[in-house]
């Protein structure tokens, strides 16, 4: 009765104080900036301090202003300051949690705009104190904790994650943050584990707290044990698993839907101008282009789980029927989404809800096939520095799929078959697939299908050779997996081949200009590799005798593209020079291919001569072929189905490095706690007594 | 009395066995017990106390189990039924005694007061007269030859020979309360399975017949619920299906629909789980009982004893209903063996999460998506597993430990979806008692470890990798990284290695230049593509996949094929005591009849079995779970005909060869045999059953040459819209004779020899058929008793006036009216017009 009366009271003295030119608010931060102890003159300063609705500006402004000598002079307060917002999240009243929340945030902001430059060290004494600065921080987090965690106000929860992600992005380069120490030291995986677990909170804040996750696992990565590393490798409870692979999959599944409406958009001007704008519809339009770099955090969490957490592979192959559902035209406001995220729990509650609304044209979709779709979108323009990226994460996190078991098992599994609509750059040379007359099929002919459109669309003067290095690698892994497992798979291995020697001819008739970038004999050798897995091992997954007489066609058919390599890796063998020994290494993987084509040359002209027939028909070659299998001898090669195992450090961990810092600097300019409307926030609280 | 007075002629139990249907209206034995029905029961329930003075606890008589809900505290032990059958027979006994002494037993015995003294000879009854037989007549008869009589019954009752089907026969029949209330406690003491055969009738008298019936049968079903989780299920679940063809009104106050909510309210618990919370350490004086005392030693042996320790609210959080079918993950610690008032839950939770998944695959319209989201659906199901849930279909105790989900496939169906799903179980002593195996994550089996490292079945949940809410505690967990191995994150682990060949070691682009030191291999590229097409060549016969028939392939991989294969690629496949079953889900049918012709072919299977006559069907397990859903065991290493022929585009004669090989080899012959002796079978059974709806799609052929009829759908008195079609006796196409070897071939005479013996060992345990039928009747609204002369024209098809000789030109005619039948081609036809089924 007496607090209600208090506040009555504050509440009448801050409508009066309206008046001057100042709000009282602002005078009270001026008070903490006036080196004197605020509570000197009004003793119940801090009360009514966070009673009063936060100027971020304001403040934040105030703390950048700061010189050096200011700082130490008012250090105490800004450290009473820090004390007592920790202090008033524990308070019943949600309007002090809220206010404090909020100053907290201005202050980490604050206090790092200003010292760019300054040492973690100081700024943890500016804010806290050296002292203190431990237990502050495990008061804050504890708080943090208990606030995430209860059963209090969605939008307090919503405020705590956007501190947290402010104070994860205060520093462009995260591992440089050394308040995270103490994040790391009071953990708040739990929650964020919790908020993913339970349906409504993933709902409402999946994104932020998958997006916290995902940078939290990066600080320090490399040189220090991160708990959160640690922890998420282990986690093994499904329902948690699935919330966060259900936050990814809607975040893609958005993009994906965006951008088909925005291709269907441009539909009508694309066939008009088909001719002149073929390739660059969406290159050429800078302004409209979905940014990709929203998604970049989303695709680091996915690859954090994929890379780390051997359970979460299950989930990459759950389907949530109800997410395509779901999925209602709102606004993509990518920080705090509005849009419902899977309103649909996947338990028993949605298992008893009897009805659900079917589109008898819906595909059942799950997370991999949804990444994939991404993957074929984002790796259709590589220009873009930001989509480079993507591309490239798309492709780790593809190469770490293939790699797994499990995941070649679902992949290769014969009883779970999708369509899978892969988006296709057009290109003048070929019609675009009606979407319909995808055949379902198992997932690896998607993933294989995915590679060979990447290798068939990138052969361009900016060539992006590591993808392409990643690319083979991933097919080469799972013609592996095909081999140990004897699966057959009944693909169309044609088009990987003949897109395979496209390649080939590409780095040929580019050699200088590519030569003076990158080692294209590594590439080359991966390639022919390749070759070789069919030629020697095609008996242990090819699936029909015929497909092993197509490869030898396939081969002597473009024998000008092999006979040409072999003659330059052999010039450049011979020569010395740095590439002397890689070349070589690819005249050696030459030999079973030079012998097939020296082998049934020969065989065609005399074939052609006795027959008196000038140009073979395809089933005449192949008749040759077949007919001269027994005479000819192949070289066993070693380690054909042998593969580097993928790994972070050191080779990626530049690329993560900068990855991290793109997103933090996005993240960061996209948090905005202003955009939580107070209006809001007091309507909502404005009930409490 | 004597020993010798007790015993019984076998001719004449036989009659006995016979007679109480035969007899059933006309006439009715009666003990002379006190016969007004007020007073009927009371010997009996005022024997009980007396009886089950030897227990520790005081029981309340017998007579309060029929009448009180809520207050039901007694366990009646098979010991106390027991005794209390026996005071009724010694009663029963003195009675006789005395009537004997104003009486002597010096005449023809009259059995069940059928009207016809008993020829001394021991031949057959004429039976044609017995509808005809005089009321009046038969009173004074009865009177005279009461005591006599009861002795016969006693004697019969006490006897050796009288087993459950005589038991259910008299308490169908028999219109005396005291009959019906001996044999509800004589019910006791036959073995469980032997009941459980029985358990559609009892509960379907329980429902439909008078209170006497009902009040008989109730101590029984009651003492079993308390004793099993699965027996109240299959009780709630039957009595639910049994009751719906009631009106509504009187459904809801039935007696049938009070014990279903008595059940599955778990009321019912044994009382000695209750004796045992009280006390929680079990008191030396008062040794728990022996199932009891097992399940605590072995809680006492696993690792996990902390369970036991677990204070009540702990307890408490996983009550609610959503979570009681979770697993345990979130907190591995939590073990809900002790959780008693979910008894029931998980199981019925389970079961509802099946039917849910039928429901809402009927909404979608094409077979593809249907796959699709049923295995989505089946994956989610799986978060929740293992857990304290069965399949009720199986023989053994298990609990279900995941669905492999993608094995899952939907069959072929119009606008139903039925899905077939394999599930992995692991054997236990009893699923009541036995914990709950802990969850191995999906993708263990593929990690570090190798199989051999694996803990055995008792992973304990310490064991586990550590859930996130607990801290990690990495000594303890070796799959856990210790804090100095966070470097090998990056490094993927080595897998497992199948083929030495195939050892990944670390690839270095070396290796071929290092090769060329060597001594170089060199290989054919004839013999790679050789070996190519041989192995294609090898691979048993499969079926194509077809989006339009998933089940197909999935139903054509042998079984033992299929079970290596999922138990491979399970992370709980390492454990001896993994077991793979499969099911038939069916959500929108009604599987009643199913039920019945189910029981009515395990009958025939056993009297045939029992005469030697070697005719081979499969019966097939039913649950019924309500009036439309159930499942079905299905029939593995079996498809469909039509898939056969649709797959294999071959004639039937063709695709033997193609399976078991050419006409003279062992294989062929044995698979003839095979299919002549199942063919037999179901042709009499078609014809005694009256089985319609026989298409090519409900005939499966196992690998085995066996067919086997599914579908039961249309028997007795229904047929298939009615269209007159299917007028012959069975399916006997012309493919089926030429599969036999045409029809002067030996194995067709043998044959019809089959059919010939058949029938006659049939026909001598007839009784033992009828009884299941018509103790259905009662109450049904199922098509198949459509009309009032089903059982009459049913007890028709056995010929029980004919001799062996005529018997014998019966069969033919029907081998010949089936094979000219052109309804039969017709009807095939049809089915292809309107099915697509070949």
């Amino acid at each position: 009765m007496a607090q209600t009366e208090k506040k009555a009271g504050l509440l009448r003295r801050t409508a009066s104080s309206k008046k001057p030119l100042k709000e009282k608010v602002v005078l009270m931060y001026d008070e903490i900036f006036a080196k004197e102890d605020p509570t000197k003159n009004n003793p119940r300063f801090w009360d009514e301090l966070f009673l009063m609705k936060v100027n971020l500006e304001y403040l934040e402004g105030k703390l950048e202003a700061l010189d050096g000598d200011e700082v130490m002079k008012i250090k105490d307060n800004i450290n009473s300051l820090f004390h007592h917002c920790v202090q008033a999240l524990g308070e019943e009243h949600q309007i002090k949690v809220v206010n404090a929340l909020q100053t907290l945030c201005a202050l980490f902001r604050g206090v790092h705009q200003k010292n760019k430059s300054a040492t973690g060290f100081d700024i943890i004494n500016m804010l806290m104190g050296f002292d203190k600065a431990e237990l502050r921080m495990k008061e804050l987090m504890e708080s943090l904790d208990s606030l995430l965690c209860g059963d209090g106000s969605e939008s307090l929860k919503s405020l705590c994650l956007k501190l947290l992600l402010c104070l994860v992005t205060v520093t462009d380069n995260i591992s440089q943050n050394t308040i995270l120490e103490y994040v790391m030291i009071n953990s708040i995986f739990e929650a964020i584990l919790q908020i993913l677990s339970d349906v409504s909170s993933r709902a409402q804040h999946g994104y932020d707290a998958v997006v916290l996750l995902a940078l939290l696992v990066n600080y320090r990565k490399y040189e220090s044990v991160n708990p959160y590393i640690v922890k998420l490798s282990i986690v093994d409870d499904e329902p948690t698993l699935d919330g966060l692979g259900m936050v990814i999959h809607h975040a893609l599944t958005e993009y994906n839907r965006q951008y088909k409406d925005k291709e269907e958009e441009n539909q009508g001007g694309f066939f008009s101008t088909l001719t002149s704008m073929v390739g660059s519809m969406f290159i050429a339009d800078a302004d409209e282009k979905l940014s990709v770099q929203t998604n970049e955090a989303i695709l680091l969490a996915l690859y954090e789980a994929v890379h780390l957490n051997r359970n979460f592979i299950t989930v990459l192959a759950q389907s949530h029927p109800e997410i395509d559902i779901a999925t209602t035209p709102a606004t993509p406001v990518p920080a705090s989404p509005t849009t419902p995220l899977g309103t649909t729990p996947p338990s028993l509650d949605m298992m008893n809800n009897p009805e659900l609304p079917l589109d008898p044209n819906l595909q059942t979709s799950n997370l991999l096939i949804t990444f994939l779709k991404y993957s074929s979108i984002i790796m259709q323009d590589t220009k873009d520095e930001h989509r480079l990226n993507s591309a490239r994460l798309c492709l780790i996190i593809l190469t770490c799929i293939a790699e797994d078991q499990y995941a070649d098992a679902f992949l290769h599994d014969d009883n779970m078959n999708f369509r899978v609509n892969l988006h296709r750059m057009p290109m003048r040379h070929r019609k675009k697939a009606a979407d319909k007359n995808i055949p379902s099929r198992p997932l690896v002919c998607a993933v294989l299908d995915l590679m060979v459109e990447f290798v068939v669309t990138h052969m361009m003067k900016e060539f992006p050779m590591d993808l392409y290095v990643r690319c083979v690698q991933i097919i080469h892994k799972l013609i592996c997996y095909q081999k140990k497992c004897r699966i057959r798979m009944h693909y169309t291995w044609r088009d990987l081949w003949s897109a395979l020697i496209n390649l080939l001819k590409f780095l040929l008739s580019n050699e200088t200009s590519l030569l003076s970038k990158h080692n294209i004999f590594q590439l080359a050798l991966q390639v022919v590799n390749l070759f070789n897995m069919f030629i020697t091992y095609g008996d242990t997954f090819l699936p029909t005798p015929s497909s092993y007489d197509e490869l030898y066609y396939e081969i002597i058919r473009m024998h000008q593209v092999f006979d040409n390599l072999y003659c330059m890796v052999l010039r450049v063998s011979t020569n010395a020079g740095q590439w002397k020994e890689p070349a070589s290494k690819v005249t050696h993987a030459l030999v079973n291919v030079r012998a097939i084509i020296n082998h049934f040359n020969p065989k065609i002209e005399s074939y052609a001569a006795v027959n008196h027939i000038s140009q073979l028909s395809e089933d005449q070659v192949l008749e040759v072929v077949r007919s001269n299998y027994d005479t000819l001898t192949l070289k066993l090669q070693d380690g054909l189905d042998q593969f580097e195992r993928y790994s972070e450090q050191p080779r990626e961990a530049g690329f993560f490095k900068e990855l991290v810092r793109s997103i933090s600097l996005n993240v960061r300019k996209n948090v905005s706690l202003s955009t939580m409307s107070q209006d809001v926030l007091l309507k909502e609280f404005s009930s409490i007594s | 009395m004597g020993d010798t007075e007790l015993e019984l002629s076998p001719a004449r139990l036989e009659e006995l066995q016979k007679s109480p249907s035969s007899s059933s209206t006309s006439t009715t034995s009666s003990l002379s017990l006190p016969s007004s029905p007020s007073s009927g029961p009371r010997p009996l329930t005022s024997s009980s106390p007396s009886a089950s003075e030897g227990l520790p606890t005081s029981s309340p008589p017998l007579d309060v189990i029929s009448e009180g809900v809520g207050e039901i505290s007694l366990v009646i032990d098979t010991e106390v039924a027991k005794k209390a059958c026996q005071e009724v027979l010694q009663k029963v006994k003195f009675l006789k005694t005395d009537g004997e002494a104003s009486s002597p037993s010096s005449e023809p015995v009259l059995v069940n007061g059928t009207a016809h003294p008993e020829p001394a000879d021991g031949g057959k009854p004429p039976k044609i007269n017995e509808e005809e037989a005089e009321p009046v007549k038969n009173v004074r008869r009865r009177q005279k030859n009461n005591s006599s009589k009861q002795s016969w019954l006693l004697r019969l009752f006490e006897s050796k020979l009288f087993d459950i089907s005589m038991a259910i026969s008299y308490l169908y029949n028999s219109k005396e309360p005291g009959v019906q209330a001996y044999i509800g406690n004589r019910l006791f003491s036959f073995r469980n399975e032997d009941v459980d055969f029985y358990l559609p009738q009892l509960l379907n008298m329980y429902i439909h017949m008078d209170e006497d019936v009902g009040d008989a049968i109730k101590p029984y079903v009651v003492h079993r619920c308390r004793q099993s989780i699965n027996f109240s299920l299959q009780c709630a679940w039957l009595l639910g299906a049994y009751s719906s063809d009631m009106h509504i009104s009187t459904q809801r106050h039935s007696r049938g629909t009070k014990l279903r909510k008595i059940i599955l309210s778990d009321e019912l618990k044994p009382s000695s789980q209750r004796i045992r919370r009280e006390v929680p350490q079990p008191p030396l004086s008062c040794p728990p009982p022996l199932h009891h005392g097992q399940a605590v030693s072995e809680h006492s042996l696993s690792p996990s004893k902390r369970t036991h320790q677990r204070s009540k609210s702990d307890a408490t959080v996983s009550i609610s209903l959503s979570s009681n079918l979770k697993r345990t993950a979130s907190n591995p610690k939590v073990e809900t063996s002790q959780d008693e008032p979910v008894r029931l839950t998980p199981q019925r939770e389970f079961i509802k999460s099946l039917m849910g998944i039928g429901k809402r695959l009927a909404t979608l319209p094409t077979k593809e998506q249907k796959t699709q989201r049923l295995i989505s659906e089946l994956s989610l199901l799986n978060h929740k597993l293992p857990a304290r849930v069965w399949l009720p279909t199986a023989a053994f105790d298990h609990h279900v430990v995941r669905v492999p989900h993608t094995q899952a496939v939907v069959l072929n169906s119009k606008d139903k979806a039925p899905y077939l799903i394999y599930v992995e179980v692991l054997e236990c002593e009893n699923f009541e008692t036995s914990s709950v195996p802990v969850r191995i994550p999906e993708t263990r089996i593929r990690s570090t470890r190798s199989v051999e490292n694996l803990p055995d079945c008792g992973i304990t949940p310490d064991q586990r990798a550590s859930s996130f809410s607990t801290v990690p505690n990495y000594d303890n967990d070796d799959e856990a990284w210790s804090v100095d191995d966070i470097g090998e994150l990056q490094v993927e682990l080595p897998e497992i290695h199948t083929n030495s060949c195939d050892n990944i070691s670390q690839f270095s682009v070396d290796s071929i230049t290092s090769q060329e030191s060597k001594e170089p291999i060199f290989i054919a590229a004839g013999d790679i593509r050789r070996r190519l097409s041989e192995q294609l060549a090898h691979t048993p016969t499969t079926f194509k996949r077809d989006p339009e028939d998933p089940s197909a392939v999935a139903l054509k991989e042998p079984w033992q094929e299929k079970v290596r294969r999922i138990r491979e690629g399970s992370p709980y496949g390492h454990l001896p005591n993994w077991r793979l079953l499969s099911v038939i889900v069916k959500c929108g049918d009604d599987l009643r009849q199913e039920l019945l012709a189910y029981q009515v072919l395990k009958q025939l299977q056993i009297i045939w079995e029992q005469e030697r006559v070697p005719l081979w069907i499969k019966p097939y397990k039913i649950l019924v779970i309500s009036s439309d859903s159930g499942m079905i065991e299905p029939v593995v290493n079996a498809v469909s005909i039509h898939q056969v022929k649709k797959q294999s585009q071959l004639s039937l004669l063709d695709y033997f060869r193609q399976e078991h090989g050419d006409y003279n080899t062992e294989e062929f012959l044995t698979a003839q045999r095979n299919f002549v002796q199942s063919c037999a079978g179901y042709c009499l059974i078609c014809y005694l059953l009256q089985v319609k709806d026989r298409h090519n799609g409900n005939i499966l052929l196992d690998s085995e040459g066996h067919i086997i009829h599914i579908d039961f759908g249309f028997i007795l008195s229904s047929s298939p819209r009615n269209l007159g079609f299917e007028t012959s006796a069975f399916k006997l196409t012309s493919e089926f004779v030429d599969v036999m070897g045409g029809l002067d071939g030996d194995m067709f005479n043998y044959y019809k020899m089959l059919m010939l013996q058949g029938l006659i060992a049939a026909r001598k345990h007839m009784e033992k058929v009828i009884q299941i039928v018509e103790i259905m009747q009662q109450g049904s609204q199922l098509p198949c008793f459509h009309g009032s002369s089903t059982i009459r024209n049913l007890k028709e098809r056995f010929h029980m006036n004919l001799t062996e000789e005529q018997l014998q030109v019966l069969v033919e005619q029907m081998v010949d009216g089936s094979m000219r039948s052109i309804t039969t081609k017709l009807y095939d036809g049809f089915q292809y017009l309107t099915n697509g089924i070949m």
